[in-house]
This record gives structure tokens, sequence and C-alpha cells, in this order.
């Protein structure tokens, strides 16, 4: 059961039918598809934003998958967990990502430490992000990977609030893989 | 000049900008697109709206006007505010011909002197074949209403949606329209397009953005490629031929749109004469 009806292919607008070529377009395409102007200028961000960039796959994959068990988006938790464990990251830094263990048992590089702090604190807030927090991170990050992982935790927030809300249900594909690997 | 102007002029874009006034009707038709019928939810656009779109329309270069539903003729503003769109730009609006009371009649003479026309449907030249698809009496009251908008000086196109005619038939049905004070130029035969209630009754041929015009097509649920777009089958909107949900200002989706048709690869335009 979820908060939208999922737009299936017969169904897909003009603008939108580029993403149901010959494939699943997902539960996010496919709820956005009912204004898909929104769409259409959604997606292309949501790729710069959360795909390949100068800030590595490991960086990225971190702020990602920390901001959304902070935020407790199972959606987004379930298909990180998937994509973090693709991106290289062991059993024991994803677990401790979903909360389910100390950072610090998994994590010992300081960069990686002050990077996951920094992102929990930017994504809950409210306010300022507070000065040691940011200081830290300013330590370890140049002034464009602070920008861009900024905008990484705030697309993840809209993610994150845009599947929660929309209920959107896990692909089975992925329900599958979490299976397969013993994920709660 | 606009790129929507640029378009339209250079015939890439149709001129034309319809407008779903609203979504309940008189009648129940075997192939309405809508599913219209007296206890549809009426999903109105507002006078309001269509005459500021119209405006919008003008401006961006687009060259005329369409109005269709439902039955747009149960709204009671109706004939006022044709006169004030074909002000703005040449208007048709597409009517059932069952609602033509006396005192609407009255109303529509300003259209005389517009650029104005009323597309009424009549599908059979004979009124039990035609009466079966739109309902009892239909032809009766359309055959009367005809001459009496002829005789006020407003322009009226006669539409026959039909699977199939044969030309014996097509033959009584011109001569029927030519009696009515309709020309030949002022009859277009168009196909069932299998949409909307025609779907459940095995009506129509399938159509496409590559088969229909596109034709900007504003409702109140967003805008669509085509007035045969903004469909409505077992209750629910078809969203296949959407553009965007947007419909003010009117040039986010002519932009659109615009878009859309010059992805089209060459030739991929209008074959099924639907129009």
């Amino acid at each position: 059961m979820t908060g939208v009806r999922l737009i299936q292919a017969e169904q897909a607008p003009l603008l939108a039918r580029p993403y149901y070529a010959n494939r699943d377009p997902g539960p996010i395409v496919a709820a956005l598809a009912h204004v898909p102007e929104l769409l259409e200028v959604t997606m292309p961000f949501l790729d710069v934003a959360l795909g390949p960039s100068a800030v590595d796959a490991r960086t990225k994959e971190l702020v990602i998958l920390r901001t959304s068990a902070v935020m407790g988006c199972r959606y987004c938790v379930q298909t990180h967990t998937v994509v973090a464990r693709n991106t290289g990251l062991s059993v024991e830094e994803v677990a401790a990502l979903r909360g389910q263990a100390p950072l610090e048992a998994a994590f010992n590089d300081p960069r990686e430490l002050a990077l996951l702090r920094w992102a929990e604190v930017v994504a809950v807030g409210p306010g300022q992000v507070p000065e040691a927090a940011q200081r830290e991170a300013s330590l370890h990050l140049s002034e464009a990977e602070l920008v861009e992982l900024t905008l990484l935790v705030g697309a993840t927030l809209l993610l994150n609030r845009f599947c929660t809300a929309l209920e959107l249900p896990t692909s089975p594909k992925v329900l599958g893989r979490l299976a397969d690997e013993g994920w709660a | 000049m606009s790129s929507v102007a640029e378009a339209v002029r250079d015939e890439v874009l149709p001129g034309r900008v319809w407008f779903y006034a609203n979504y309940h009707c008189n009648l129940a038709c075997t192939y309405c697109l809508t599913e219209s019928d007296p206890r549809a939810e009426r999903r109105e656009l507002g006078s309001q709206r269509m005459l500021a779109l119209a405006h919008e329309a003008a401006e961006l270069g687009f060259t005329a006007l369409g109005v269709t539903g439902g039955e747009p003729f149960l709204l009671p503003y109706l004939p006022e505010l044709l006169a004030r769109l074909a002000a703005i730009l040449p208007v048709v609006c597409l009517s059932n011909g069952t609602v033509f009371t006396e005192a609407r009649l009255e109303r529509l003479r300003p259209l005389a002197e517009l650029p104005a026309q009323i597309q009424i449907s009549l599908d059979r030249p004979e009124p039990d074949a035609n009466d079966a698809m739109r309902g009892p009496q239909n032809f009766r009251k359309v055959v009367e209403a005809i001459p009496r908008l002829v005789e006020r000086g407003v322009r009226v196109r006669i539409a026959t949606t039909v699977t199939a005619i044969d030309d014996h038939e097509r033959a009584r049905l011109c001569q029927l329209h030519r009696r009515l004070g309709v020309p030949d130029a002022d009859h277009i035969i168009r196909p069932i397009v299998r949409r909307g209630r025609a779907v459940d009754h095995g009506l129509g041929v399938d159509a496409g953005p590559a088969d229909l015009p596109a034709e900007l097509t504003i409702t109140t649920d967003g805008a669509f490629w085509s007035p045969f777009g903004p469909t409505v089958h077992g209750g629910r909107l078809d969203t296949d031929l959407l553009v965007t949900r947007t419909t003010m200002p009117l040039r986010v989706p002519a932009a659109a749109l615009l878009r859309l048709v010059q992805g089209r690869p060459p030739g991929a335009d209008s074959q099924l004469n639907i129009r």
C-alpha cells in the first residue's frame, strides 16, 4: 500500500516516457510522473547530486545512508544499504550507518567520522550547524566539497521525506538482496 | 516573436488551444472520451480562467481557440463567454446541439458578427441509427437546432464521429446537412477514438501522439497533447497524453508541448484525420 498511486508504463505522461523505456522506472519516478514537469527537472538534479561527481562514491554513500537512517526513511535506508554494499562499504560500516552499532565501532578515519557527525547535524537541525561540527568538517573538506555535500544532505532529505510521506514501496529486487544478506 | 509563434507560423505546432470547459453532460454517448453524463463531476475550468488563458494564448502566438467538454452549453455563462473569447481569438465550441432553448439561441446571436463557430455532433442521417449512439431524441433536437442557429447568422460546423460510413449513408448525411444550411466545407467526418467509454464498447481506433495533432488542451487536471488526451476510463483520468499539470502561465505547458513536438521524428504527425 502506498500513499500515492504509482503511474504504470501505459499511463506514463509524455515527458515521463523516457524514464519508462524498456525498464522499470522505480517508485520515485512512478510517483513523480503524476507531475511530469517536476519529474523532468528533479531526476536530472538527483542524478547529479547523488551520482558520480568530484566527490568519491564512498563519501557520498556515507552521507546518504547516514542521513536517511537519522531521518528514519525506510525506503532510502533499504535502497542505500544495497547501494552502499555495492560501493564497497563493509557490513559493519553499513550497520553502523544504519544506527545498529556506534559509528566509532566501524569507522576510525578522522575525516569520515567528522563527515558523519557533520552530516547528522546538518540533516537534523534545526537552525545553525554547531560551530564545532562545522569547524571539524572544514578541517577535512574543501569548500567545494562542503558545498557539494551540503547539497547532498539536502537532496537526501528531499528524498527521505518524499519517499516516507508517500509510503513508496521498496523494490522487490532490493528486498531480495537485503534478505540474502540478512538485513532486517 | 516567441518560439511558440514561430512554431505556429511554421506549422510545427497547431495554432489552436483547447479548453475543457466542463466534464458533465446531459447525454451519455457510447463512445464518449470522458465518460461524461449527467452525474459526472463538473470539473469546470471557469470563465475567468478561460479568458486569462485566451489572452495569454494570443500573446504567445496561438491563432485560435476551441471549447469542449462535457457539454459546454450546460454552463449558464457560455454564450457571453464565447463572444468574449471570440473577441480575443477565433473560437470553435463543440456541442451536442440538444440544449439550445430559444433564450439561449438569442444570447448566441452576437456570435454572428464574430469569428465563432459551433460544432455540433451528428453521426447518422437517420434518427434510429444516430440515437442508438447518442441517446433518445438526439437527432430531432439537433436537426431542429442547426437551422435556428444558421438563421441567426451563427456559423455551424457538423462533426460526424463514426467507426465507418458507406458512400450511400454519407451521401444521405451530406444531403441532410446541406438542407440544414451547413455547407460541405463545414462538415467533418472523423473516426471514433478508442478511449474513454469507447473502450468498454469495443469501438474506435487506437490513437497516440503520432496520430493526434499536438493541439494544446487545458483542463482542470492539467495540460494535454490533444483534446483527445484528457480522457476518463473507469472513472480515472488518463495521463498518457498529459503534458504538464501546470496550466497557468500558459507558456509553461506551451513550451513543454513544443519541446515534445520538436523531439518527434520527421513525418510523425497526424494520420487519422482526428480533429
